[in-house]
């Protein structure tokens, strides 16, 4: 017992004082605003329906499924909806293992309310056959590291994966069109869930004597804020759901004030979403196309590799092939390279011309769709970072060439781009997002040698 | 060397690894590591006050909860946190906080095939961030037989449910990456040469368990250079973690 009273963390006194009498002159300890939030990233896996979302130090991770159940039998034609929450033991030392405690129940009656009571996700077109087949989606939630505010964070991965999840397409056969065939993604592309409106929760910490109101608390805040309340709101400015369980009392008129502004935010809140996801659509779209790619893909990378066996030296050609889309990408042909580099330029020049259309021949396999891919929309340095890879692929190139080792080239040259801390996993979305892209021949071929070592899962149904 | 596997690579191609270390900020020690599209997430908290109940609270505790990406817990997860455990164990320096419980979380985010060496990189990345006394690092590899008998590294998914026995092997860090002596020296031999762990499943014949832990044994050296030169290039810019 004393233990563990030991490991949790208690509040000093001087840290309560200071957030109470700092809010009094409307600031808070992290130098926001009352009713500022915090900075928000939205991120995505590579496969549908994972997302990965940081609200300042708060990080949850959404992922959905679905499969195919018999429905309730008071809803027939409907599909379900379930969301399960896991209060990791790692976002928080105080979490525990095993069965959620009532925080984590709370959070997933919250967000299950905000999206099942008001309809946001379309029940009814998960129907397959009716009183038989339904789609079962079920959203779960990891919370990974608590900062505060695991409600909002839950509530917009929730959303987001939502957003990007797409089920696979069934249709009806067999006898008397009562067998249920599902179609992997390859055959036919997978479908949307339909979204009627985002439902957006806000959470509002009442702090102090005087209940001063701030928007988005962090833990701190939390473990001194006298009462909390959460409110849904979505774009259209309905009110889905509102939450005050317990803690001190506040006047309507408060109350009141706090939904004007979770309109607001809930607004503000919703373009950065659907921001967010249309960025990563945009790469992943036309889901079709892209599976087409995939395995059109696969296909190349054979007739490639198998071309790499033919030549001589296929160490030398991997790297310069790799160091060539690394340069292309950072769209500094030639004049600016660094020394160590331009000998990689002059070897990459007697290279076959037979390897440059093999390549050339893939790369233009992959290409269909829009070609204006901004390099810099997930607000990574490209260009920077595209040059410091290519100078490190350079020097590492060099001092690699004499030992011409095939195993070893994976792992050297994939550690360059975690040799920045901060860049990394934009750099690991990029690439991720680069693969499926319809971008230009460049950036295309800067992923491909990456991949090309890679299996691409080929099956990537959900639905179990 | 023939490329008969289907991403393309050779028997003896790793898939591209990438390691990051400070991912969370409560933690107090926290890494990702991934192998091609197999991706883990560890988080350490500890030393804290008190062991479990049938622990020996002369020696430190070492608890490891796994986490599945979807799913209830069940068997399979068990086993996989005993097995971390153990290894773990292993690689700790258990009698440096005596009566504390350090515990090791993690979370599969995806998992397209040798899951556990994965996590037992992951979880060893993270006891270095976090700062927990080691004795030496793991490298953790999967070797799988193929159908034509010859031993291949570091399988997808697909070639895992396909292959007829496989197996996890666990090797020390190799003390040569760290002391730049070049090749292996004779005094580290009886080190470097261990196995910590080794887990196989299916039915494959003994020549080629040998020469699975041959194969797995040259590839840790690999592995260690990646992991030294991963912890070494983070150090500088570490930001302490909040209590």
């Amino acid at each position: 017992m004393e233990q563990r009273l030991a490991n949790t963390w208690q509040m000093t006194v001087n840290e309560k004082k200071f957030i109470e009498t700092a809010l009094l002159s409307d600031l808070r300890v992290d130098g926001r605003r009352p009713f500022d939030y915090r900075r928000l990233i939205i991120k995505f896996g590579r496969e549908d329906g994972l997302s990965e979302v940081q609200l300042g130090h708060t990080h949850v991770m959404g992922f959905v499924t679905s499969q195919l159940v018999q429905p309730y039998r008071d809803r027939p034609n409907e599909g379900t909806l379930a969301i399960f929450t896991e209060f990791s033991p790692m976002a928080d030392p105080s979490f525990e293992a095993g069965r959620p405690g009532e925080s984590a129940v709370e959070l997933g009656r919250i967000i299950d309310r905000g999206l099942r009571e008001s309809r946001a996700i379309d029940t009814e077109s998960l129907c397959v056959v009716a009183g038989k087949f339904v789609w079962a989606i079920r959203i779960d939630l990891h919370i990974l590291d608590n900062g505060g505010n695991l409600v909002d964070a839950a509530n917009i991965a929730a959303l987001a994966a939502l957003s990007t999840f797409r089920r696979p397409e069934c249709s009806l056969g067999g006898k008397d069109a009562q067998e249920v065939i599902v179609h992997p993604p390859e055959t036919r592309e997978p479908l949307p869930l339909i979204i009627h409106h985002l439902p957006i929760a806000v959470t509002f910490a009442f702090l102090g004597k005087d209940n001063i109101v701030v928007v988005d608390p962090t833990h701190y805040e939390e473990a001194v804020m006298g009462g909390r309340m959460t409110a849904t709101v979505n774009m259209n400015g309905d009110v889905c759901a509102i939450q005050k369980a317990g803690g001190v009392g506040v006047m309507h008129s408060v109350i009141m004030q706090c939904l004007r502004i979770a309109s607001v935010k809930a607004a503000d809140m919703t373009t950065k979403i659907k921001n967010a996801v249309s960025t990563s659509l945009y790469a992943y779209s036309p889901q079709v196309e892209s599976y087409k790619t995939e395995r059109s893909q696969r296909m190349i990378k054979r007739h490639t590799s198998t071309a790499a066996v033919d030549v001589s030296e296929p160490s030398h050609k991997e790297i310069n092939v790799l160091l060539r889309h690394h340069l292309e990408r950072s769209t500094i042909r030639s004049g600016e390279l660094i020394a160590s580099s331009s000998n990689a330029m002059e070897i990459e020049t007697q290279l076959s011309e037979q390897d440059e259309k093999q390549r050339d021949g893939g790369a233009r396999t992959f290409i269909g769709g829009p070609s204006n891919w901004d390099p810099l929309s997930k607000g990574v340095d490209s260009d920077a970072l595209k040059v410091s890879l290519a100078s490190r692929g350079a020097v590492r190139a060099n001092t690699k060439l004499e030992e011409s080792k095939i195993e070893n080239l994976d792992v050297f040259e994939q550690s360059h781009p975690l040799a920045d801390v901060n860049p990394v996993p934009p750099l690991h979305e990029v690439a991720a997002i680069d693969l499926q892209t319809k971008g230009e021949r460049t950036l295309k071929d800067a992923v491909k040698p990456k991949h090309k070592r890679k299996k691409k899962p080929s099956s990537k149904t959900d639905a179990s | 060397m023939e490329v008969d596997r289907a991403d393309g690579r050779t028997r003896n191609q790793l898939r591209p690894l990438a390691c990051t270390r400070c991912t969370l900020n409560r933690a107090h020690g926290s890494a990702t590591w991934s192998q091609g599209e197999t991706k883990v997430l560890a988080a350490v908290f500890g030393p804290k006050a008190g062991t479990k109940k049938n622990e020996n609270p002369e020696k430190a505790c070492i608890e490891v909860i796994w986490k599945p990406k979807t799913g209830q817990i069940g068997k399979p997860e068990k086993e996989y946190e005993m097995i971390l455990k153990r290894t773990l164990q292993s690689i700790c320096l258990l009698t440096v906080n005596p009566n504390t419980t350090t515990s090791i979380i993690v979370q599969v985010v995806n998992d397209d095939g040798a899951l556990l060496p994965c996590a037992i990189n992951a979880a060893c990345a993270a006891l270095v961030d976090a700062g927990i006394p080691l004795k030496h690092l793991a490298v953790a590899i999967c070797c799988c037989l193929a159908d034509g008998g010859y031993v291949i590294l570091d399988p997808c998914k697909l070639e895992e449910q396909r292959t007829k026995a496989f197996a996890y092997l666990v090797f020390p860090n190799l003390l040569a990456s760290v002391h730049r002596k070049g090749s292996l020296q004779v005094e580290v031999e009886p080190v470097e040469h261990g196995i910590i762990t080794s887990v196989t499943r299916g039915v494959m014949p003994v020549e080629d368990y040998l020469r699975c832990l041959e194969r797995g044994r040259a590839v840790s050296a690999k592995l260690s250079e990646f992991l030294r030169r991963s912890m070494q290039l983070q150090a500088p810019s570490d930001s302490p973690t909040a209590g």
